[in-house]
């Protein structure tokens, strides 16, 4: 059983990679979802990023995508287990909807969470755990620099397409 | 709930209002009304009031989308 | 109350508040949003960590589409008139 400090901290970079890969794989930094994420791209272009980076921070924002869905099917997890993450990825889906969104990212990162928020909590991990590395995770594609987090993402999308 | 819990959302809350008051531009009034509205939540649910929490989620947005379809910006 | 939630609460608090305090400090609207963002993922994670109970996960939903469907109409708004697609 390893310490709680130390359970958050490898959490928060399973998280990162898992939403990451699914929205570079449903190609977020393509373009622009809505007119307010392409409105968002351009503004963190202006302020020294990249565009395509920014076109997926700006999907990020202006609809529920994979990191909603990890974020919230390990929120359902805690609170009630598989069914639980599995009904938090039909409310993702429904969300989507509302949002102009086809809702196949969000709805794919639900599901795909569910099972590996599973898998860990069977090897000594708590649930409760992913929520916060989740949240760290979150914390450093849009809260630290935006130049250089628009950069990084624009890094991944070259090496997909 | 713990003091420092009580400390960091009432402070969430207390600065949104205060940005909602003291600043001019009307899209910083919206989305500081939206961070204050983010730091109610929690004291809601701390009591159990899943109900009136889940009713306030959708209400509020919607209350912001109408206040935006009604007096929006002209056409570009 | 677990230690286990004890401390991710704590965690999702801390950084709610670091949130907070960007977007006070960010001068242009759009780039608020992103740190707007940010606060609302650990307001809904922390909601739930209050009280893990299921009805919380229909609370911790709602409130992330009702911030998320806000923040797409302030951009989309702002951008310029409602257009068709958004």
């Amino acid at each position: 059983m390893l310490p709680d400090f130390l359970r958050i901290l490898i959490a928060a970079p399973v998280c990162w990679i898992l939403y990451i890969t699914i929205d570079v794989y449903f190609k977020l930094p393509e373009q622009g979802g809505v007119s307010g994420a392409t409105a968002i791209a351009k503004d963190i272009e202006r302020g020294g990023g990249a565009l395509h980076g920014g076109y997926m921070m700006g999907n990020i924002v202006s609809s529920p995508d994979a990191s909603a869905g990890t974020l919230l099917a390990s929120c359902g997890v805690t609170a009630a287990g598989i069914p639980g993450g599995l009904f938090a990825a039909l409310l993702v889906y429904i969300g989507n909807r509302i949002c102009y969104d086809p809702g196949y990212a969000g709805t794919t990162g639900a599901v795909v969470a569910t099972f590996v928020v599973f898998g860990f909590t069977q090897i000594g991990f708590a649930a409760s755990d992913f929520v916060a590395g989740m949240v760290i995770a979150i914390l450093t594609i849009q809260g630290l620099s935006h130049s250089h987090a628009s950069r990084l993402l624009a890094t991944l999308w070259r090496w997909r397409s | 709930m713990d003091s420092l819990l009580v400390v960091i959302f009432g402070f969430i809350a207390v600065i949104g209002a205060l940005t909602t008051a003291f600043n001019r531009e009307p899209y910083i009034k919206l989305i500081s009304m939206s961070m204050m509205i983010g730091g109610i939540f929690p004291f809601i649910v701390d009591r159990g009031f899943l109900d009136v929490a889940a009713a306030t989620a959708v209400i509020a947005p919607i209350s912001t989308i109408f206040i935006l379809l009604i007096c929006r910006k002209g056409e570009p | 109350m677990e230690v286990a939630l004890l401390i991710a609460l704590s965690v999702c608090a801390i950084i709610a508040a670091y949130a907070a305090v960007r977007v006070v400090l960010e001068k242009r609207p759009l780039r608020k949003l992103p740190y707007l963002n940010v606060l609302s993922f650990a307001i809904s994670g922390s909601l739930l960590l209050i009280l893990p109970h299921p009805l919380s996960i229909v609370v911790a939903v709602a409130y992330f589409v009702g911030s998320t469907l806000e923040s797409n109409a302030i951009a989309s708004t702002y951008a310029g008139g409602i257009q068709k697609d958004g």
